[in-house]
This record gives C-alpha cells, sequence and structure tokens, in this order.
C-alpha cells in the first residue's frame, strides 16, 4: 500500500546534538533493504567579518510556509529519487560556532540514490525555506546572513 | 465590515519596520501594498524582498482580498 505522507516539522528549538544524529542512525537498523545512508551536517562557521568575528547565529522563520515548502520538496525529492527514508532538521534560535544547526538523512538500496537526493535538498533547503539567520559578532554587532 | 488583511515581516524587514505582524486596510494589490509600505517606511527602499500570499511567494502582481496573510521574505538564509 502507498504510504500516505503528511507535512511534520523540521524545526528543532537549539543546536542538532550528536546524541540525535547516532540515534537516527541506530533507528535505521530495522530498515534491511537500506544498503546506503547519506547524511549532511551544517555547522555554525566562525567567519571573520570587518565588524567583529561570528559566535553565534541565530535563527528564525516563517514556519508555517516553511513547512508546507519543506512537505512540497520531500515530495519532490521522494519522486525523483528510489529512497526508503528521507529526514530533515533545522535549528531555531541561537547557535553556537562548532554547533550543528542542520541535519539532513537521506537512504536508499543503492548508494547514488541517497547521495545524490542529500545534495539537492540541501541546496532547495538553503534556496526555498523562509528561514533567516541572524549573525552574532564577538563585537556585540548584529548582521544578517548571507546565502552563497 | 472593512476590508483588512495582515501582514507578517520577517529577518531584517521586521526590524526596520518595527514589529513583526501588523494588520492594515487592504490596499487591493501587491504592487499597491508595496507602494504604500516604502512610503510609510522608507528604510525598506533600499532592501530586497519578496512577498507571499497566503505563504505562496507571488512572482508577478497579484490581486490581496480580505483576510488575507501577506509576508514581507527578505532573501533566505537558513542552513
Amino acid at each position: 500500500m502507498e504510504k500516505v505522507r503528511s507535512p511534520k516539522n523540521i524545526f528543532v528549538q537549539g543546536p542538532i546534538s550528536s546524541e540525535k544524529i547516532a540515534q537516527s542512525i541506530a533507528n535505521h537498523a530495522t530498515k534491511t533493504d537500506i544498503g546506503g545512508h547519506s547524511i549532511f551536517l551544517g555547522q555554525i562557521r566562525a567567519d571573520e567579518k570587518p565588524e567583529g568575528k561570528v559566535i553565534a547565529i541565530a535563527y528564525s522563520c516563517y514556519e508555517e510556509m516553511a513547512l508546507e515548502k519543506a512537505f512540497e520538496i520531500r515530495e519532490e525529492i521522494f519522486a525523483k529519487y528510489p529512497l526508503t527514508c528521507m529526514h530533515i532538521y533545522h535549528s531555531l534560535g541561537e547557535i553556537k560556532v562548532g554547533e550543528i544547526c542542520l541535519f539532513v538523512f537521506t537512504s536508499s538500496k543503492h548508494r547514488k540514490a541517497a547521495m545524490q537526493a542529500c545534495d539537492e535538498l540541501v541546496e532547495r533547503i538553503k534556496a526555498e525555506l523562509p528561514i533567516w539567520g541572524k549573525e552574532i559578532l564577538d563585537s556585540t554587532a548584529t548582521q544578517w546572513k548571507v546565502n552563497t | 465590515m472593512s476590508d483588512r488583511i495582515r501582514l507578517k515581516a520577517f529577518g531584517m524587514l521586521a526590524e526596520k519596520i518595527g514589529t513583526d505582524s501588523l494588520e492594515i486596510e487592504n490596499p487591493g494589490s501587491s504592487e499597491a501594498l508595496k507602494r504604500q509600505l516604502l512610503q510609510q517606511f522608507p528604510e525598506l527602499q533600499s532592501l530586497t524582498f519578496r512577498m507571499a500570499v497566503d505563504r505562496k511567494l507571488i512572482q508577478a502582481e497579484t490581486a490581496i482580498s480580505t483576510g488575507q496573510e501577506i509576508a514581507l521574505l527578505p532573501p533566505f538564509s537558513g542552513g
């Protein structure tokens, strides 16, 4: 029977812990048709700006729109690649340098589908989800992040 | 019944406007709304932003109906 998917929350308050990531990997041990996982982890980088060094990024979002759009992207990626599983987690609130703010996890029978889907998901998340990062600098100044 | 719409602002735009949510008279279209906002908040003139009507990004001038939720979205910077 075709599994009916519905929008689910992708947002996590605060950083994504390595325990959560480890647990997420462990949860797939029973899915023995999987042959490969691909994982992307976004980490807060201590960029040097003319106004100071980045010490954290505070993320905010337009939640209702972001969840609708994430669902749409999810459905399109599932239709395009033969995936077994797909998980997306994005942090909200203040995330310090060195902490994880994005966790994208795809699984498939063979590696290529998982790797390509993961790559495409990360690109689409950054370009299409209404999420904003405000960089907090060590000079106590702030500035809005610009995606490159 | 008055013709009003809900306006949400995010990121840098919320800071410039001074609030993340307000209710205003419906100007009737996205272009009319943009003109009104730029007049009311001249700081927005130097900023890039897009609009969403009921959580969908709009690409061209769009009619706005009573009760719709309009969002002002600066360039996305998630991830």
